[in-house]
Parts: structure tokens; C-alpha cells; sequence
């Protein structure tokens, strides 16, 4: 299929998301679209499959001009997609949501199962990525719902492909084999628009790269280019692609994990006796295959979810089993794994976004009265620093792109003194100028000489960032390694060897 | 073509399973013990040694033929009652040791007995003289047409809020349904229509909910709660410029009641279930299929997805506004035929004939889990319970009215609190949807 926007204007009131852009995509082709946080690319790729109206400008496909009422006709034209934030139904089963929208039926309109089951099964068979049909969406883990929302998008035989940040939550070999899928659909002659912030899978599969800056197409592009040369196109600067971390003097332990055990909503021992310590001035990294415990440790950690048995301590206090908000009045700054389920109130303001976790404490209030000034003000003066792309800080959450968001949440937990800092996942979905900035963000609290505690399972940033690293595999800790430690160990680890000790 | 397993085996581990809700279940065990305890001190001991209760269980009038008879039953009241208790006792003893999976099919059990008690209890004569007795077929049958109408609420309930929009409007559907049930039968006789034009009046009502909570995005309960005013106001108008002038406009028939062949024969159960009017029968028809509509096809699916996650809905090509629109559309007309059903069981229309029990059926429909079924047990026991309340004033029972009123509400907040476990309403409930 060839698909070509033609003059794509899309206005949200007076700000300009999308402005007279111009993109062809051949047929065979993987057609690759970088840009920062903001840019419009999601914005984009909901106009063509139907999501959202443009103003302007015209959709051809194969030549012909077409005009979605709604994605269901963009699915039936041939185009499936798979959202930045998916776009799943919590409660229905991964074969129910593959199949929504396209049900197949026996007599009196009955929902086939057996079919509906087949599909999937056939479909996971065919590009190899395994979903269980009758796992209830809400139970997968981030990666396998990532599977269902790919396999949604695969169901339909479609002609063009639009993947939209789909390898944010993938471990390195998910996205090998997304990559392998990616290829061979292409050679299908399929097209593919695929959208990532990771300039190392841009170059390893794009035939073509499209940057995009503030709504405007500003250059295409052959992966040849160097990651340096895609990273300054897409922001407009120079970008430092490394991290430098200068030596610190090592504090006390801020953060104590003694024998933590947690269960998870099935009531599942997922963290299964783990002790850790984080001391002051250092970065303790967590490495680990998704769905292996981290995101209900950091949930024990924050409060969010109980502790079974063990102990947390923060700087000398017992934080085991306080509520959130105590945990935060100890000195935690927290950046949830969900961002918009945990880390942010979609529909409140940027700027009352920015005070969530401070809302009671003066300056933004004073005698139980908000002072929206000082709320307004700081809103302003974090937009700035951590360059939040917003209409204004009045804006609603839900209207930010989603690095942008990220942002929001991360401007928030560094703008108040803290003990110790704990981020999940602190870089998804942000391009490589946010994240250039948010990793220097984190080494300067460690500088400053707080405890640090990344949980990711990207190892690029898990090297980059730690300066120690700690593996989690099977709710327990493999091992702690330094970062120089080679990648083959590290993987060991994370495949669940335990290390051996040389002492 | 790799396959991820292949290449990653065995990196996401399957810890061992731990069952979920065993603390629930403890709980439930407990809550039955306290039950059986109850019944035993308040119930046995409470009444004075001697004393008897008399149950009988042959309906006074039957338009259809009678049952086969049983004679009465005269028992001891304090030791039945002991012996009921013990009952509840040893189930909630067994639930709280093993807490099995159908521990509230448990609780249930408890409570049947705490209902049998309760009537043997309520009718009790010192000494052996057998005066006042408690006709249980009568118990039944009276609280089967209240039983009724909650279903139709419940059902109505349902319908709308798995779509995601909030049905507070269920006592207008019943209004609106009973003024013209009550009008139409009046003029033409016959039920049937009736029934057909409180389906439209209850359709009508629906529309104008989802026009204003769909298409104008306007607070759904504020909504909800203006519709129920108006229908009230507009029904007391009709009563005092058009009902009470023209009494013929009002007459109050009562449709009789289909017996079914051998089963309406069976004691107790067949005056209750198969000897009851065309409403009883609908209400139960509608429950199975508005079930099978909304758990079996694709209707169904398309239905729950817009009420879970609207978006996802309209990111496959549903039309959310148009399902929101169908669904409540429907749900109102199934209140509308609620609102009929009340005429059927209590003849004339007059104002604050519904009584808030528009309100009682969405506690019944949370009850219910929204699901169909689960809302015909909530119905059972907030409809027992409504019949209770409004005759153990007339027996020597020395418990308040107002006490007793509140039984149902409490058996809500106690359900919310978590004695059903997670009840969890579809995730866009009440939440607006507007297209970008
Ligand atoms: N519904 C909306 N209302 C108002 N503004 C919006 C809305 N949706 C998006 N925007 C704005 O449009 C711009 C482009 O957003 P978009 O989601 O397309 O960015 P993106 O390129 O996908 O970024 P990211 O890499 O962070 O996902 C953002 O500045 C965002 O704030
Ligand atoms: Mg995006």
C-alpha cells in the first residue's frame, strides 16, 4: 500500500500539533518517524487511522483520496495500529480485545470464542510473539499486554502498519523478534510506520527516516546517518549520548531493604526475600526482565502496595507498610512505573500536576487555602527547566504528549528536598534530548548526595546510570555487579543464573 | 522467524499460586456465625419457653386453582429456632475453618435461616393456642410482585451503566411507565398495549438521558436526578387534570394471572413462581436474555467495551455515542415495562406509587456485581426484606419501623465494604466521552 499525507494540519484550539506535513510511505517500505517529545508524531498517526480530524490537508491511499469517518474503515482500508497507550480493555480477555470490533459470530450474534481463540493462536504461531487468549488483559504484565496490542494491530492482514512507540516496554529480545517481524512484513511488500525514540533500532531497521520537529517535517533521512547526526536533527542541538558521572563521596544507607516479601494481586509472591541497600551519593541500578518483581518492589517501596514480611527502612526510619503519604513526608520522591495510572491525574493541570505531592505544604498552601500564584509560578519555572512542551500550564494532563508527561512527573519528584529518589522505568518513552537531561537531573542528586534507585530494564540506561547493579530474577536479587561488569554476565544474571562470589 | 519464547525461555518465572480472597472468606464465616448466634439468643431465647408458631402454607385466594395442600405447621418456637440458628452456626464454623470457594452461597444459607426465624419468631403465641400464624406461600407471593419490579430496575440498570452511563433515572423510567401502563389499559383494556406504550414512554425517558449525557456531555446523575423530578411533577399533574376528573382513565385493572400446567401445583413454590401474571414471566425471560445478550455476543462485548474503555471502543470503529445511545434507550424501556408491572400488581396509578424503588433497584444492581443475575438475588432479598419491613409492624415485633427500613441500605453499605469482594463497577461509569 502507498500511502501519502498530503498538507496534514492538525489544530488542538490555537496550538498547532501537526502543521502542513508531507509523507509518503512506499509499499515494502519501513518508514521510520523520530522526533522529540511533542512533535505530533502520535498526533500524525491518529489522523490517519481515523482517531482524530485534520484541518487541513489530505489522505491518498494507493492515489486515492479517502476520508475515515472512524478507524473502523481505516481498519477495513487495510491499516492497523498499535497505540503509544494501548488500547486494551483491562477486563476483557487478550482474545476479546484482538477480536473487538471484528467479532466473529455464530447464530443469534454470538460471540465465537472458538474461532476468536484460533486467530490468536494462529497469529502468535505465526510472528511468534505468545499470548495466552484467555489471560484478562489487567493480570499481563506491560510487556504482554505490548503482545496483545501488536497482535491487535497484526489480526487484520493489514496493508500498512503503524507502530507507535511499540518497543518502549519490550525486553531486548521482544524487540529483536519485533524487528524480525517488522522486516519480513515489509519484504511482504506491508508497509510500516514505525515510531521510536531508540536511535539504535532506527538504524537498524528504517529504509527511510522522517525528523520531526514542533509539528513541521523538517528533514528525511537514510539510516545511514550516525546516532549523533539523528539525535541533533531531531532536537535542533548537539546532544550528549553518553552520561558522565563524576566520582562522590559515599554517605550513609539511605535505603534498607531487609527480606522483603510481597505478593501481587493474585496473591503471587513476586518479590520473594530481597535485601538491598542504597547509600547516599551512589546510584543503585535494578536490573531485570519485566514481570520479575520490580514493579511490585517499587510499589512496597512507595506504600502503594503491602509489605508481607521484611523490613524498609529510609535513613534509620521504619517506612514498612506506612501509607504513601507518610513515605513521601520521609523524604522518597517516586516516579511510578504507569504513568498515567499512577503518576499523574490525567484530567487536572500541568500545574496542579506539578504540586501532587506537595499540595498541602506551603509555599502552594497556607491555612488549608491554596496559593495558586505560588502553584502557578512553580509550573512555570519547571516547564522551563525541564522543557515540558505545553500550550500552558493550564493545560489538562491528558492533553501532553507522552514523554511530555513523563516529564511532568519527573519535574515534580526532583523539585523538593528528598532522601532518596526511586524511579521506574524514569526515561520511557523520552527522546534522546529529555532523556540526555533527565540522566543528568539523576546524577546530580547523587552528586548532591542523595541515595539513587533506578529500577529499568533497558541495560543501556542500567549501565550508563548505576554504579552499582543489582539484578532481579524470580522475585529475589541474582546478584549485584559493578558497571563495567560485561553485558553476557548481566544477561545471565537476568536469565536467573546466581553469581558466584569470589570472596 | 524467532519466536520470543524460543530465544528467552524461562525468563518470567510462574511463582506458586496462593488463592486469592481467603481473608474475605474468613470474614464471611464470621459474619455467618455472628448470624447463627443471633438467631439462636435473639430468636430462641428470646421468645418465652412454650410459646408456639403456627406456618401455614395454603394461599387464602388463588385465581388459578389451588396447590396441593399442606397442613399447617405448628412448632416450639424457641427450640426450631435454635435449631435454625444451629444450622447457620455450623455452616459459618465450617466456612470460617475451610473457607471454600462458595462461601457466600454459605452466608446465604445463614441467611435463609435468619429469614425463617425471624418469621417463626414474629408470629409467636405464648402458649399453645393457635391464633395468629404466618402463611409463608402469602409471605412469598406478596413479596414476588416487589421482587418484580426491582428486576425490571436492576436489569434497567445494568444495561445503561455497562454501557458507562449511570441510569439514576430508573424511579422517572418507572413513573412515566406506570402513568401511561395505567391510562392505556384503562382505554383499551388490554395489558398488552399497555405494556407496549410503557415501553415507549420508558424509551422516551431513556432518549432523553443520553441525549443529555450523551450527546450534550451533561453530569449523568444531575441528569438522572432532574428526570425523576420531572417525570414526578409531570405524573402529579396528569393526576390532578386528567386522572382524578376522568376516574375511567384510571380504572385500576389487574391482569389475571397464567397458571402454568403442574408446576403452579407445587406448594409454596408454585403460587410464588408459576402462578403469577404475563409481568413475572417477562421479568425472568428478560434477565436470561438481557445475560445472554451481554456475556455471549457481540452486541455485548461492543456493549461492556464502551462502558470499560471508551476509547478502545472507538479506536476499532465503535461508535461509542451510538451504542451509549442504543443501550440506554433500551434500558429505559425495560423500567418503562417496570413501571407497568407496578400497575399490573397494584391497580390504580397514584402518585409515590413507585416509592423509591427506582433507587432501591441500582443498590440492588451494585448488589448484583452488575450482572443480571446477581441482580435477581439482590432483588430477592431487598424485595423480602421491603415485605418484611412494611408487615412485621403489623405482628408483635418490637423493633422500630424506621430500624427495620434501613435494612436493605445497611446490607448495601455492608456489601460495598467488601463482603462480596471486589465489586468493581465498568470503568468508565459515569464518565463522559467526547470525541477529540
Ligand atoms: N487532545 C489534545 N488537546 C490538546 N493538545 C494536545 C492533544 N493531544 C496532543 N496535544 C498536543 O499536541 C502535541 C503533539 O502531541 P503528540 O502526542 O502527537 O506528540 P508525540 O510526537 O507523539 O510525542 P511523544 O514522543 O512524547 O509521544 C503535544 O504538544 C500535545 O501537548
Ligand atoms: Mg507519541
Amino acid at each position: 500500500m502507498r500511502v501519502e499525507l498530503k498538507g496534514i494540519t492538525k489544530r488542538f484550539g490555537s496550538f498547532t500539533a501537526n502543521d502542513q506535513i508531507n509523507l509518503v510511505v512506499e509499499p515494502g517500505e519501513i518508514h521510520c518517524l523520530l522526533g522529540e517529545n511533542g512533535a505530533g508524531k502520535s498526533t500524525l498517526m491518529n489522523v490517519l487511522f481515523g482517531l482524530l480530524r485534520a484541518e487541513e490537508g489530505e489522505i491518498l491511499i494507493d492515489g486515492k483520496p479517502v476520508n475515515f469517518a472512524n478507524s473502523g474503515e481505516a481498519v477495513r482500508s487495510g491499516i492497523g495500529m498499535v497505540h503509544q497507550h494501548f488500547m486494551l480493555v483491562p477486563v476483557f480477555t487478550a482474545a476479546e480485545n484482538v477480536v473487538l470490533g471484528f467479532e466473529p459470530t455464530k447464530s443469534f450474534n454470538r460471540l465465537d470464542h472458538k474461532t476468536a481463540n484460533a486467530q490468536i493462536h494462529e497469529l502468535s504461531q505465526k510472528f511468534g510473539l505468545d499470548v495466552d487468549p484467555d489471560a484478562v488483559v489487567e493480570n499481563l504484565s506491560v510487556g504482554l499486554q505490548q503482545r496483545v496490542e501488536i497482535l491487535k494491530a497484526l489480526s487484520h492482514d493489514a496493508e500498512l502498519l503503524i507502530l507507535d512507540e511499540p518497543t518502549a516496554v519490550l525486553t531486548p529480545q521482544e524487540i529483536e523478534a519485533l524487528m524480525e517481524i517488522m522486516r519480513s512484513l515489509a519484504k511482504d511488500g506491508k508497509s510500516i510506520l514505525f515510531i521510536t525514540h531508540k536511535l539504535k533500532e532506527v538504524r537498524a531497521v528504517a529504509d527511510v527516516i522522517t525528523v520531526i520537529r514542533q509539528g513541521r517535517v523538517i528533514d528525511s533521512v537514510r539510516p545511514t546517518e550516525t546516532e549523533g547526526q539523528l539525535a541533533s536533527l531531531m532536537v535542533g542541538r548537539e546532544v550528549n549520548l553518553t552520561v558522565q558521572k563524576e566520582a562522590t563521596q559515599l554517605g550513609d544507607t539511605v535505603l534498607e531493604l531487609r527480606d522483603v516479601v510481597v505478593r501481587d494481586d493474585r496473591g503471587l509472591a513476586v518479590v520473594n526475600g530481597v535485601s538491598l541497600d542504597v547509600r547516599a551519593g551512589e546510584i543503585v541500578a535494578l536490573a531485570g526482565v519485566q514481570g520479575n518483581g520490580q514493579t511490585e518492589l517499587a510499589e512496597a517501596i512507595s506504600g502503594l502496595r503491602s509489605v508481607e514480611s521484611g523490613s524498609i527502612t529510609l535513613r534509620g526510619q521504619n517506612i514498612t507498610n506506612l501509607s504513601p503519604r507518610e513515605i513521601l513526608d520521609a523524604g522518597l520522591g517516586h516516579v511510578p512505573e504507569d504513568r498515567q495510572r499512577d503518576g499523574l491525574v490525567l484530567s487536572m493541570s500541568v500545574a496542579d500536576n506539578l504540586v501532587l505531592n506537595t499540595p498541602r505544604r506551603a509555599p502552594f498552601a497556607r491555612r488549608g487555602t491554596r496559593n495558586l500564584s505560588a502553584v502557578a509560578s512553580n509550573a512555570t519555572e519547571l516547564v522551563q527547566r525541564f522543557d515540558i512542551r505545553t500550550s500552558s500550564v493550564e493545560s489538562t494532563a491528558s492533553s501532553l504528549s507522552g514523554g511530555n508527561q513523563q516529564k511532568v512527573i519527573v519535574a515534580r519528584e526532583l523539585s523538593r528536598p528528598l532522601t532518596c529518589f526511586m524511579a521506574s522505568q524514569p526515561t520511557r518513552g523520552l527522546d534522546v534530548g529529555s532523556i540526555e537531561y533527565v540522566h543528568r537531573q539523576i546524577v546530580n542528586q547523587r552528586n548532591e548526595g542523595l541515595g539513587v534507585f533506578i529500577i529499568s530494564s533497558e541495560l543501556d540506561e542500567v549501565v550508563a546510570l548505576g554504579d552499582r547493579i543489582a539484578v532481579m530474577f524470580a522475585g529475589k536479587i541474582t546478584g549485584i555487579v559493578d558497571p563495567s561488569a560485561s553485558r553476557e554476565d548481566i544477561g545471565l544474571l537476568m536469565a536467573g543464573a546466581t553469581m558466584v562470589s569470589h570472596d | 522467524m524467532t519466536a520470543i519464547a524460543d530465544v528467552f525461555p524461562s525468563v518470567v518465572p510462574v511463582p506458586e499460586v496462593r488463592e486469592p480472597g481467603e481473608g474475605r472468606r474468613r470474614i464471611i464465616g464470621a459474619l455467618t456465625i455472628v448470624l447463627g448466634l443471633f438467631i439462636i439468643f435473639v430468636f430462641g431465647f428470646g421468645s418465652v419457653s412454650g410459646s408456639h408458631s403456627v406456618v401455614t402454607f395454603n394461599p387464602i385466594n388463588t385465581s388459578s386453582g389451588a396447590p396441593w395442600g399442606l397442613s399447617d405447621l405448628t412448632v416450639l418456637t424457641r427450640w426450631w429456632n435454635v435449631v435454625l440458628g444451629l444450622i447457620a452456626l455450623a455452616v459459618g464454623v465450617e466456612t470460617w475453618l475451610r473457607r471454600p470457594a462458595g462461601a457466600l452461597a454459605r452466608f446465604g444459607v445463614g441467611g435463609v435461616m435468619f429469614f425463617l426465624a425471624l418469621l417463626l419468631w414474629s408470629v409467636r403465641q405464648p402458649g399453645p393456642a393457635p391464633i395468629g400464624n404466618i402463611n409463608l406461600t402469602s409471605v412469598l407471593v406478596n413479596s414476588s410482585a416487589v421482587i418484580m419490579v426491582l428486576i425490571y430496575g436492576s436489569l434497567s440498570g445494568v444495561l445503561c451503566e455497562r454501557s458507562g452511563v449511570v441510569n439514576i433515572a430508573i424511579e422517572g423510567q418507572f413513573i412515566g411507565g406506570a402513568v401511561a401502563g395505567a391510562m392505556v389499559d384503562s382505554v383499551t383494556n388490554s395489558f398488552w398495549l399497555a405494556a407496549l406504550v410503557g415501553i415507549l414512554v420508558g424509551g422516551l425517558v431513556g432518549w432523553l438521558l443520553a441525549l443529555l449525557a450523551v450527546r450534550y456531555v451533561a453530569d449523568q446523575i444531575i441528569v438522572g436526578v432532574v428526570i425523576v423530578t420531572l417525570m414526578g411533577s409531570i405524573s402529579s399533574y396528569l393526576n390532578i387534570q386528567v386522572l382524578a376528573p376522568y376516574p375511567n382513565l384510571n380504572i385500576g385493572n389487574q391482569p389475571s394471572n397464567v397458571a402454568i400446567p403442574l408446576l403452579y401445583k407445587i406448594p409454596v413454590i408454585g403460587p410464588t413462581l408459576f402462578d403469577e401474571n404475563m409481568f413475572f414471566y417477562v421479568a425472568i425471560a428478560l434477565v436470561a436474555l438481557i445475560s445472554f445478550g451481554l456475556f455471549r455476543t457481540r452486541w455485548g462485548l461492543r456493549v461492556r467495551s464502551v462502558g470499560e474503555h471508551p476509547k478502545a471502543a472507538e479506536s476499532v470503529g465503535i461508535s461509542v455515542a451510538r451504542v451509549r445511545y442504543t443501550t440506554v434507550i433500551l434500558g429505559g424501556a425495560v423500567a418503562g415495562l417496570g413501571g407497568v408491572a407496578f400497575i399490573a400488581t397494584q391497580g390504580q396509578f397514584q402518585p409515590g406509587i413507585t416509592s423509591g424503588y427506582g433507587y432501591i433497584a441500582l443498590a440492588a444492581m451494585i448488589f448484583g456485581k452488575w450482572k443480571p443475575s446477581g441482580a435477581v438475588v439482590a432483588s430477592i432479598i431487598f424485595g423480602l426484606s421491603a415485605y418484611m419491613v412494611q408487615n412485621l409492624q403489623n405482628s408483635n415485633v418490637p423493633i422500630s419501623t424506621e430500624f427495620l427500613t434501613m435494612f436493605p441500605y445497611l446490607v448495601t453499605i455492608a456489601v460495598v465494604a467488601g463482603l462480596i469482594g471486589r465489586v468493581r463497577p465498568p470503568a468508565a461509569d459515569g464518565v463522559p466521552y467526547k470525541r477529540d
